[in-house]
């Protein structure tokens, strides 16, 4: 992006408006589980903020919970090729 | 796999569908079908089994139990950076490491989603309480490489990273699940909330 194109944009008036935001505010509502936030209901953009950093960091102490639990099934198990190809039954 | 390799995996892969597909946004819509989850878990086993051969043959360095978990997390975190195909800033911030200390440059004659347009300090301050800024920011810190994002940037880059951790979840659910059943191991009971 080359600074003269960034100077002449200035001027105008800014491209994302309050309505965009207020769109990809309720696309990000309709993301997270329907128990945090409902549906359909108007919710302030605080309450959405918010709710996406306590489900983020819910995700991510599933993550590390199901790393944990699974790194001590890779310990523990003898993992012949045999099993991989379970294990790769299993889940196609 | 290298940061090196995986990087240009990505971008290959990015540039393969570029050629067959308009418009290179992310489209978080794909982490929730079925072939992706299935991709991914296919790439995540192979990175596994790599992760435990190489522990393996160096039994000198005895890795504790917290180490061994985070090498599965990253392992999951990487295969799941690669699967974005490069179209996004918190997957490409996986892959270089978590940081971005210079801007990725982009691949000459890719398309930016709309909402990184240019957009102005004080347009994108003004009209914001302090609390939506300051969970602006945390959520900024929160989705990786996104620290500096301008909202609309950065709640499109959140779309995309939380269905694409919701996959991760769901894959490793079934990963565990598969690995205790073949080991033989009784499985405990998963408390993910199934779709």
């Amino acid at each position: 992006m080359s600074a003269r194109r960034s100077r002449s944009r200035q001027a105008g008036a800014a491209r994302i408006t309050d309505e965009q935001i207020d769109d990809l505010m309720s696309k990000l509502q309709a993301i997270l589980p329907e128990a945090r936030l409902g549906r359909n209901d108007r919710v302030s953009a605080a309450k959405v903020l918010q709710e996406t950093c306590s489900y983020i960091r819910s995700l991510h102490r599933e993550m590390d919970d199901l790393s944990e639990r699974l790194s001590e099934l890779l310990s523990t198990t003898e993992m012949s090729s045999a099993q991989a190809a379970v294990v790769r039954s299993l889940l196609m | 796999m290298t940061v090196s390799d995986a990087v240009g995996e990505a971008v290959a892969w990015g540039g393969g569908e570029r050629k067959r597909k308009f418009g290179s946004e992310p489209l978080p819509a794909k982490w929730r079908t079925e072939g992706e989850q299935r991709i991914y878990s296919s790439k995540l086993i192979d990175a596994l089994l790599r992760v435990r051969r190489s522990s393996a043959s160096a039994p000198s360095a005895l890795p504790s139990d917290h180490v061994r978990s985070r090498e599965v997390r990253r392992a999951a975190d990487r295969v799941l950076a690669v699967s974005a195909r490069g179209r996004t800033r918190w997957s490409r911030a996986i892959l270089l490491g978590r940081t971005l200390r210079r801007r990725v440059r982009q691949r000459a004659g890719c398309p930016k989603p709309a909402s990184a347009a240019y957009v102005t300090r004080a347009a994108a301050e003004r009209r914001k309480s302090p609390a939506v800024e300051k969970k602006t920011r945390v959520l900024g810190r929160l989705v990786p490489g996104c620290r500096k994002l301008p909202l609309p940037s950065l709640l499109e880059e959140a779309s995309d990273y939380i269905m694409a951790l919701e996959m991760q979840v769901r894959a490793m659910s079934a990963i565990d699940e598969a690995f205790s059943t073949a080991g033989g191991a009784p499985s405990s009971p998963t408390h993910v909330d199934s779709m």
